[in-house]
């Protein structure tokens, strides 16, 4: 890994460690390894979603050219969301794409896809059943979604 | 109506120019912004990109408001960061590591500085997957570009150099409305015209003729949108189709399998003799003088269930992918016919019946035959996506005639005689007339 990477990664890695979001237990970063090129990550469901009270485990893989290039990030909790594949975890966010910038950090990855639970974007949806059931049948995709963060993610299921 | 100057309609002159020529016109363009207005090459390059190359409209709008046209060009932002921090207290975001002493510490016009080192790695990455003139700052939302010279007074290795400019170079002609490369297979021209329409250019170096607004091949009267969604939808459904519109058909009177391998739709069954018609296989008698109503479409007016409705749409499309695909292949037998017509101008010179030049003519009418059938192909997905009601009732109409003088002269062309070179001069002079009107009514561009 060059020293780029190597040198941010542990750089954001304190920065998560100081956060006020830590503090508050809503994002969470682990080393996987000694190496800085995986990395574990925790979001909290954010309140008043199907997916408050639960722990949504990531799996964050950096690449050789960070911080110029995304890291690779998928959900390892199975989750029901539209942009987020309900079978394999994979994420479709514009910024783990093309919108992706330098100066992006993983705390601002963590707190992107928090926000991305929160609203979700049905219309570029990842997992095309997901999305139809909630554009279609919003009640049942909450039931749904609050149902798999109860069974996979630890979460009370919200009535 | 066509301008009185040339009675042509579809005349466009084009210029075929190589690699260093647009370079020399694309160069004198800048030139002539910097002349005018006071800013480097690259940020009038910049400029030129981003207002598609039109120096008097930039002109106009730097003095109206230059700052609006350098925020909406992306060459500046309107609250830019301000930059105090000294520079030995200075960690650039990006490799949040001190910046070592001989190295640079650059921003754009937004103010997000980034050591010079980490600006590198950036364009090298970026310009390994092919980004150029896109090339932006690098932080989060900020949009702004960067100009050629920082690019190139930032990366060293030769061949991303090379690379970025090699690059950068498409995306000037793609992004300027009167040039475009030639698309034809290994032709490195680009065809410059002097507006940017739906015409037919030709490739003077390779002969490849495409549509200049779109690019793909020459589809009038159909226009660029309407044949984009056809050639996707016959890509979609290709293989139902290729299944349907398979290579042989039955003689409808002797059932004996047929292979159509010439360009003529009127058919003569080999066995029982019987003179039919290829596209619906009906007597050809029924067709000849009167009226040939083959090519038009009759929509069942019984729609019932959704099922129904399917199988009708389906049955819709078949019939004008059947008609598109019988010409399209009509066409690509059109060297084999130029052949054979050669052969039979040897084999008649040299059994004395009339001189080469005599025959002559039997080769500017198959080339009439190709341009005709041409324009018939691209009829069909025009008819497809029209409205049912008079204007499409006429559209059928000319294009049941054009059809019809088409087979007529293909028949004539293969069967002609030195002695009836007047009939099929005026054949092909009925047929191209057909074409022109038929192009003159529903081809506006």
């Amino acid at each position: 890994m060059n020293n780029i990477a190597t040198q941010r990664i542990k750089r954001e890695f304190k920065e998560v460690i100081k956060s006020e979001e830590l503090a508050k237990c809503s994002i969470k970063v682990d080393l996987v390894g000694d190496s800085y090129t995986e990395l574990k990550g925790e979001i909290a469901g954010p309140p008043d979603t199907p997916y408050e009270g639960g722990i949504f485990l990531l799996e964050i893989k950096v690449p050789e050219t960070y911080p110029f290039n995304p890291p690779k990030v998928r959900f390892m909790t199975k989750i029901w969301h539209p942009n987020i594949s309900s079978v394999t975890g994979a994420i479709c966010l514009d910024i783990l794409k093309d919108q992706w910038a330098a100066a992006m950090t993983l705390r601002t990855v963590l707190l992107s896809l928090q926000a991305l639970m929160a609203a979700a974007e049905p219309d570029d949806p990842q997992d095309a059943v997901v999305a139809k059931q909630y554009k279609e049948y919003p009640e049942i995709f909450a039931k749904t979604a609050s149902h798999w963060t109860n069974v996979y993610a630890g979460g009370i299921i919200c009535s | 109506m066509s301008p009185p100057h040339n009675p042509d309609a579809e005349y466009f002159p084009v210029q075929c120019l190589s690699v260093d020529e647009v370079e020399k016109f694309l160069n004198e363009l800048v030139e002539q912004l910097c002349t005018s207005i006071h800013v480097t090459p690259s940020m009038s390059k910049v400029l030129l990109y981003e207002n598609k190359w039109a120096v008097q409209e930039v002109l106009w709008k730097y003095n109206e408001d230059a700052d609006k046209l350098f925020v909406a060009s992306r060459m500046k932002t309107l609250h830019p960061v301000s930059v105090k921090t000294k520079r030995d207290k200075f960690v650039c975001p990006v490799c949040v590591g001190p910046v070592a002493e001989e190295l640079g510490i650059t921003s754009l016009a937004c103010g997000h500085c980034y050591c010079d080192n980490c600006w590198r790695c950036h364009f090298e990455n970026k310009i390994k997957q092919g980004v150029s003139t896109e090339l932006s700052c690098m932080a989060l939302n900020c949009e702004l570009l960067v100009p050629e010279e920082i690019v190139l007074s930032t990366v060293n290795k030769p061949i991303l150099r090379k690379k970025y400019q090699q690059f950068a170079f498409r995306e000037y002609i793609k992004s300027h409305p009167l040039l475009r490369f030639c698309p034809g297979a290994n032709c490195t021209a680009v065809i410059k015209s002097k507006e940017s329409l739906a015409k037919k250019a030709i490739c003077t170096q390779c002969e490849t003729s495409f549509c200049f607004k779109c690019g793909n091949d020459y589809h009038a009267p159909t226009d660029c949108a309407t044949i984009k969604k056809w050639i996707t939808k016959c890509a979609d459904d290709s293989e139902t189709s290729n299944y349907i519109a398979a290579n042989t058909k039955d003689c409808p009177k002797c059932n004996i399998f047929i292979e159509k391998n010439g360009g003529c739709n009127h058919m003569q069954c080999l066995s029982c003799k019987f003179d039919f018609c290829w596209m619906c296989m009906g007597d050809w008698k029924a067709h000849g003088t009167e009226y040939y109503d083959c090519s038009k479409y009759r929509e069942n007016p019984q729609n019932g269930s959704e099922s129904a409705r399917a199988r009708e749409a389906l049955k819709k499309y078949l019939h004008y992918y059947e008609r598109w695909e019988n010409h399209s292949k009509s066409l690509q037998l059109e060297k084999q016919t130029l052949d054979k017509i050669k052969e039979r101008i040897n084999s008649k010179v040299m059994t004395s019946k009339g001189t080469w030049i005599d025959w002559q003519y039997l080769l500017d009418s198959a080339a009439l035959l190709a341009k005709c059938r041409y324009t018939l192909q691209y009829t069909y997905p025009y008819a497809y996506y029209m409205d049912n009601g008079p204007k499409k009732e006429l559209f059928e109409y000319q294009q049941a005639k054009l059809e019809a003088e088409i087979e007529n002269l293909s028949w004539k062309i293969e069967r002609a005689e030195t002695t009836d070179r007047g009939d099929l001069e005026n054949q092909m002079d009925i047929a191209e007339k057909r074409r022109a009107t038929m192009l003159q009514d529903f081809f506006h561009i």
